[in-house]
């Protein structure tokens, strides 16, 4: 827990220093105007809650890969990585730590595009089903924290990092349905999206904003969350991989 | 002769550095998937909507767009030249350094262009919507135009992030979206309140994309005059580009401010 709180600090210490690293909570609330205005002017004003929830999944999905996909790599680049491994505190809880700070900031974008889109854009997005709502949320966060930890493995060992952090946006957005539901896609990619942690959460607080019953609640939570613990076990193994690989080679820090 | 020397090296540094970034393979497996996933994401909305109008309108606007994405991102050519350490040389040289920033990332146009174009030939039948032949290749200058204005643009903030070396990312990132959001590009501008639509006159693209719009529904004459306009903002946003950069590098030799930082 040391480890997890130090690295939690050392973010927070980064986001005061870096304001670039804030970035998706100043372009949220400009992706929730474009939703918006988008519905309304197509006369769905009904389907408001879409707007509020692609922004925050955009936000999530920035700070997962863009801050915490780099995180290791960044460290690596610096020369701390040496000190960092070296520590008696483990090294995965510092990342962990770290990752955990943007998920938190992540959240928050959250309640910024909530309460813009509620009192500024005057948008219709009651929350019908809290219980739901929350622990698909929770497991949201969850399985991103692993998903940010299994890319930051990732980028360290390819060498396609730089052009996959860049690309894997959209085709993740559309891919998790985070603002046009699945259901909309072509036949054949449907199936695709399954994997995609996103597909299930974003039907799940989606439905939590709407006034009939959610179907399947229970089994889309279950899939968030052992698709979030199918990153985390990937995540481990990686690590694993790097350590191992730096014992032998004696390369660390250097690229 | 001098001056044009030093755009062809610019130039060709530039695109040398592109070079490094993308192969082939992964510019069509990488960046143009996520192109292509970029403009369905927003075409669906009108999917969404069950107005194939609506679909149409948000494809073409999105197509578009990513041209004058790539050209705002010339302000990227400021932290590049910096955390390669020779932003301290430009600004010591004889040579303007607006001359080579701007030049440097004049592949982004092109880039642009062919990654919006690329999105609507690609996607445009998918999603049904009618590219007369021939007239629709008068988009191609279109989308050029677009691009070229919004790289003025780009490079115009790249002078402002000159001096504050922190928000780089910051003005690329928010100053896209809020193109994204003002110049028409998902809604018309008739949406929008008064105010906000006169900002948006002033910008790149809202002319540009207008013009595109009516090349494919057969208003050619409108075209030309939006063309016209968009080719008088891009002079504009030169012009303002030109102007200032002196004084940005000045501020920035004054604070220190053009030193190395990765």
């Amino acid at each position: 827990m040391r480890g997890f709180r130090a690295g939690f600090r050392l973010q927070l210490s980064f986001f005061r220093n870096y304001p670039d690293m804030l970035i998706p909570l100043l372009t949220a609330p400009l992706f929730t105007i474009i939703f918006s205005m988008v519905l309304r002017h197509g006369g769905r004003s009904d389907l408001s809650g879409y707007a509020v929830i692609a922004p925050f999944y955009m936000s999530l999905w920035w700070f997962a890969i863009f801050n915490g996909g780099w995180v290791i790599q960044t460290e690596r680049w610096e020369g701390t990585i040496d000190y960092l491994v070296a520590a008696p505190t483990g090294f995965a809880s510092v990342i962990v730590g770290r990752i955990s700070t943007m998920m938190f900031a992540g959240a928050f974008a959250f309640v910024e595009v909530w309460l813009f889109g509620r009192y500024v854009l005057h948008a219709t997005v009651t929350i019908h089903h809290p219980y739901v709502f929350g622990a698909s949320l929770l497991l949201t966060l969850f399985a991103m924290t692993t998903t940010s930890l299994f890319m930051a493995n990732l980028f360290v060992l390819s060498r396609s990092a730089v052009t996959f952090s860049n690309s894997a946006s959209y085709p993740i957005y559309l891919l998790g349905g985070i603002l046009v539901p699945i259901a909309l896609l072509p036949g054949w990619l449907q199936p695709v999206t399954n994997i995609v942690f996103l597909s299930w959460s974003a039907r799940l607080l989606r439905g939590s904003l709407g006034a009939t019953p959610i179907a399947n609640a229970g089994f889309d939570l279950a899939m968030v969350f052992v698709l979030g613990l199918a990153a985390l076990i990937l995540a481990s193994a990686l690590l694993t991989r790097i350590l191992r690989r730096a014992q032998q080679t004696g390369e660390l820090a250097l690229r | 002769m001098t001056t044009l020397r030093i755009m062809r090296y610019a130039l060709l540094s530039g695109a040398y550095d592109y070079g490094s970034i993308y192969t082939w393979r992964s510019w069509l497996g990488g960046w143009f998937l996520r192109v292509l996933a970029q403009v369905s994401f927003f075409a669906l909305i009108g999917r969404l909507l069950g107005a194939e109008q609506q679909t149409w309108f948000l494809l073409v606007g999105n197509a578009v767009m990513l041209a004058a994405m790539e050209g705002v991102w010339a302000l990227n050519m400021v932290s590049w030249e910096r955390s390669a350490g020779t932003l301290p040389l430009l600004a010591a040289s004889p040579t303007s350094p607006v001359l080579v920033l701007a030049s440097r990332g004049v592949y982004l146009i092109a880039d642009g262009s062919i990654s919006a174009l690329g999105a609507l030939f690609v996607l445009g039948p998918l999603f049904g919507l009618p590219l007369p032949w021939p007239r629709v290749l008068l988009v191609i200058p279109l989308t050029i135009l677009v691009g070229a204005s919004a790289y003025c643009l780009g490079t115009f903030l790249g002078g402002i992030v000159l001096g504050y070396r922190g928000v780089n990312s910051l003005v690329a990132n928010v100053g896209l979206v809020a193109v994204m959001t003002l110049c028409g590009i998902n809604v018309p501008l008739a949406a929008y309140p008064g105010p906000i639509a006169w900002i948006s006159q002033c910008l790149p693209v809202t002319h540009g994309l207008i013009a595109v719009r009516d090349v494919l529904s057969g208003n050619l004459a409108a075209a030309g005059v939006q063309a016209l306009i968009e080719a008088a903002v891009a002079v504009c946003w030169l012009g303002i580009c030109l102007l200032t950069f002196r004084w940005f590098v000045y501020r920035g030799r004054r604070s220190g401010s053009l030193e190395y930082a990765t």
